[in-house]
């Protein structure tokens, strides 16, 4: 009897055993779930956004008040009480948000990068990478509240005019918030340019700033570019700092426009707050607003993503 | 032939002021986001602890009682012996981290679990993991289904009947004593285990029941200090005796480092001394926002009387619903693309899906958990189960990335190895990589969880109170969270005094309890770096 227990248990094939299967399954769900979640997202974004647009709310089967899909997108007031829903004041603020924070972020961004990967000794990178850490770490609500009470004040020395909610403070917070995401990114790709190229550029004389400059920043350009995209798209994205700092007004703003920063505008995502803070009722017009503005920021956000992943795929440099 | 001769002249001038310029900018660029932090940080920390409020004596007390010594102790060691001053400062480390938890522990034991309900499932899951294992020992011949089916039976069996037998019992005991068997037996076996490490039998069982000892203490000490018996219990069992522990257990095994406790000695000994010395001498404290009324009493009106009890109960609840939702799913998935995905389209299509999730805006994930939890499943609004599950997927992207990261840092030998002796898949992984990736899993797990800590929008979206003057009881109830409440005050309640006393000591306390979160993940990564 033992000889054959023996030869069963030395020619079983496990893979199929019960106990595997079931391992298995439970992590092949697991894995699953993201598909599923991300799934759900879009097809709860597209059905509820498609009750709120007359083209397609009557698809949908839905009675009551719609918008219509072109006013939505070249509207220019945001008014929910008289049911005026375009959302051009919100992207301009969006887009000026954004504006804003690269003007901070990317510069600051780069140069970090730079000196932590080319500069920096392996003592002052320890610290210095926590420290950076700690600034994407800070709760956004808590930066919003920061570009209130002490920036805006803080700058009031300087430009008088300025309003109590504003782009620039605003701006400045989700800037600072990104910084990290920019110099980490950037810093991998420095990091991985191999330093024969380094070498070869010492060897025919070059300083160590022609070296940085000519040499590693080129040679990763297609991660600090892809550093860039996402970190914009994760500025657009931002909520809490900006529905703290920025007001309520949906104003249409010239983001290009610097003295426009001084006054305040309803971003996307803050009037996406700002919708459910105040009353709202289930299944209304204004609940379906909230998801064609959730819509719209998804598809931005997912483009700005899949791009940057393009952008790291395509152009990186093999060596 | 012709041969070209350029004429050399010298190597031309090369100029090293851009150089120089352009590392101080990179330098200046580096630091302006860590400066304006840190300037923010003390600004929003002066307002709501407001330290130049308190007597000058008061400053000048601890000064020479708590600073002066600190320093010295730390100086000299610092120089002489760094190994100890790590030490010394880890042991100070861990007992003001763990007695944060043992608040929060303290806080779901008077007012979310009762210590019997807690007592109960607690027996139940010992007797079920008895049962388990005895299924386990009695035949290794019985099909794997049939012991899966039993083990699930005694499970279910015991977490259902075991808690509801002993709360109905007619006499139980205090709520320390079920707390001390509870909280504290666990608590004794592993510190004892530490600390009589390689000392035989006999001591490691007496270490298990000085601990045990010490953590029924809190049973009489907790009337005699006035903060009731429970709160107490906790208190020993979740920050003194685990410290005392590890202290007792690290100078067993490197005596060199004994000098270390002396740093915790002065910084204990120094606070102890100094805050008896104010008392006696009269001399008064800051005018802190941050006092123990805010952190015990719910929402007011006004600013003054304004404080953070439901939102810190609501945040704890949320961060182990959280971590209790996405730890298995997010390992699970991680396990799955390391280890069993075929390198095949679909699997591509996962990885490149999961990268994208975690570029989703938080408020979008909002938007999620109020059509699929709130509008299709019918739930109702902001309970702590949505509030929850909201965030676990909004971190489980996170999670996943970094539990892979762990599980490829195991080296694939070891995996062949365990092939080797004839394990199976599932054996390799729960023996072999599972426990050699934890220490990293875990690190980026507190880091995820630190995240949906201060999150606020998802919450807001799934219709969070802003308001909130109780402390949730149970997963369908109404949960508030710290940065909600901030969130509130600084934007709903928006005014001066608001601004200038609720609102930063509401940041200071999530501050601080991000991080000390932070700080556990760095420290556990570091240790786990070193290791390998």
């Amino acid at each position: 009897m033992s000889t054959d227990d023996l030869q069963r248990d030395l020619t079983q094939r496990t893979e199929n055993a019960p106990q595997e299967l079931l391992t298995r399954s439970f992590f092949f769900l697991c894995a699953v779930l993201s598909i599923v979640t991300t799934v759900s997202i879009i097809l709860m974004l597209t059905t509820e956004a498609a009750k709120f647009f007359s083209v397609t709310a009557p698809l949908m089967g839905v009675e009551g008040p719609t918008a219509s899909a072109v006013d939505f997108l070249t509207g220019t007031e945001w008014v929910i009480n008289n049911e005026q829903f375009g959302v051009l004041p919100l992207v301009s603020a969006t887009l000026a948000i954004t504006i804003g924070s690269a003007v901070v972020a990317l510069p600051l961004g780069v140069a970090t990068a730079i000196y932590l990967s080319e500069y920096a000794s392996p003592r002052a990178q320890r610290v210095l990478k926590p420290a950076l850490e700690v600034l994407a770490g800070v709760p956004t609500v808590v930066y919003g509240f920061f570009a209130v009470v002490y920036i805006t004040p803080a700058l009031r020395t300087i430009i008088p005019g300025l309003g109590t909610f504003n782009m620039l403070s605003a701006s400045i917070v989700v800037g600072i918030m990104i910084i990290p995401m920019v110099a980490s990114i950037s810093e991998d790709a420095m990091s991985a340019v191999p330093d024969s190229l380094r070498q070869a550029g010492y060897g025919m004389g070059a300083t160590k700033f022609d070296v940085s400059v000519g040499i590693v920043v080129p040679a990763s350009l297609s991660g600090i570019f892809s550093s860039f995209i996402l970190a914009l798209s994760r500025a657009i994205g931002e909520t809490m700092a900006v529905t703290v700092a920025a007001g309520t007004q949906a104003n249409l703003i010239n983001p290009l426009n610097p003295a426009d920063y001084l006054e305040g505008a309803l971003p996307m995502t803050a009037a996406m707050v700002n919708l459910l803070t105040g009353d709202i009722t289930g299944g209304g017009i204004a609940y379906r607003s909230l998801f064609a503005i959730g819509l719209t920021l998804f598809v931005i956000t997912l483009i700005m993503n899949v791009i940057s992943d393009l952008v790291a795929q395509r152009y990186r440099e093999e060596y | 032939m012709a041969t070209q001769q350029e004429q050399i002249e010298g190597f031309g001038h090369v100029s090293r002021t851009i150089g120089t310029v352009f590392r101080y900018v990179l330098l200046a660029a580096t630091l302006f986001g860590i400066v304006a932090l840190t300037i923010l940080l003390i600004y929003v920390a002066n307002d709501a602890i407001q330290p130049l409020t308190a007597d000058p004596g008061w400053h000048l007390t601890f000064f020479l009682t708590l600073v002066v010594p600190t320093l010295l102790v730390g100086g000299y060691l610092l120089r002489t012996d760094p190994a100890s001053f790590r030490f010394g400062a880890t042991v100070v480390g861990l007992l003001a981290v763990s007695t944060m938890f043992a608040g929060g522990a303290a806080m779901i034991f008077v007012d979310i679990v009762p210590p019997v309900v807690w007592f109960g499932y607690v027996v139940a899951l010992g007797l079920a993991l008895g049962g388990v294992v005895g299924i386990e020992r009695l035949d290794r011949r019985l099909p794997f289904l049939a012991r899966f089916v039993g083990a699930g039976a005694v499970i279910v069996a015991a977490l259902g009947i075991v808690p509801g037998a002993i709360q109905s019992l007619p006499v139980y005991p205090t709520d320390g004593i079920m707390l001390t068997l509870s909280l504290g037996a666990p608590v004794a076996v592993v510190v004892g285990r530490y600390a009589a490490a390689e000392a035989g039998r006999r001591w490691t069982a007496l270490a298990m029941l000085v601990a045990l000892a010490a953590v029924g203490a809190g049973e009489v000490l907790g009337p005699l200090l006035a903060i009731g018996a429970v709160p107490a219990t906790v208190l020993l069992a979740v920050a003194v005796v685990p410290t005392a522990g590890y202290a007792v257990g690290h100078t067993r095994r490197f005596p060199a480092r004994r000098s270390g406790l002396a740093l915790t000695a002065a910084v204990l000994g120094g606070a102890l001394v100094g805050a008896a010395a104010v008392d006696a001498l009269g001399f008064a404290g800051p005018q802190s926002w941050v006092d123990w009324q805010f952190l015990t009493s719910a929402h007011s009106g006004t600013a003054a009387e304004a404080g953070l009890y439901p939102a810190i109960g609501g945040s704890i609840l949320l961060m182990v619903t959280v971590a209790a939702l996405s730890f298995p799913l997010g390992v699970g998935a991680a396990v799955y693309l390391e280890e069993y995905a075929p390198d095949n389209r679909f699997t591509r299509f996962i990885d490149v899906n999961i990268s994208n999730l975690a570029g989703v805006p938080s408020v979008v994930y909002g938007l999620l958990g109020l059509g699929v939890f709130v509008t299709y499943l019918g739930q109702p609004t902001g309970t702590v189960l949505i509030g929850g599950a909201t965030l676990a997927l909004l971190i489980l992207p996170i999670v996943i990335i970094s539990a892979r990261e762990a599980l490829r840092s195991v080296p694939d030998s070891m995996r062949q190895a365990s092939y080797g002796m004839g394990a199976t898949r599932w054996q390799t992984i729960k023996n072999v990589v599972l426990p050699r990736a934890f220490p990293g899993i875990l690190t980026g797990t507190i880091l995820a969880l630190g995240r949906a800590i201060g999150e606020t929008a998802p919450l807001i979206m799934i219709g969070a109170p802003n308001v909130l003057f109780s402390l949730p009881t149970s997963l369908s109830s109404k949960v508030s969270a710290m940065p909600l409440q901030v969130y509130a005050w600084a934007s709903l309640f928006a005014s001066e005094p608001f601004y200038q006393a609720a609102v930063p000591a509401g940041v200071v306390v999530l501050l601080i309890v991000l991080l000390s979160m932070n700080s556990i993940a760095i420290v556990l990564r570091n240790k786990y770096q070193t290791d390998q």
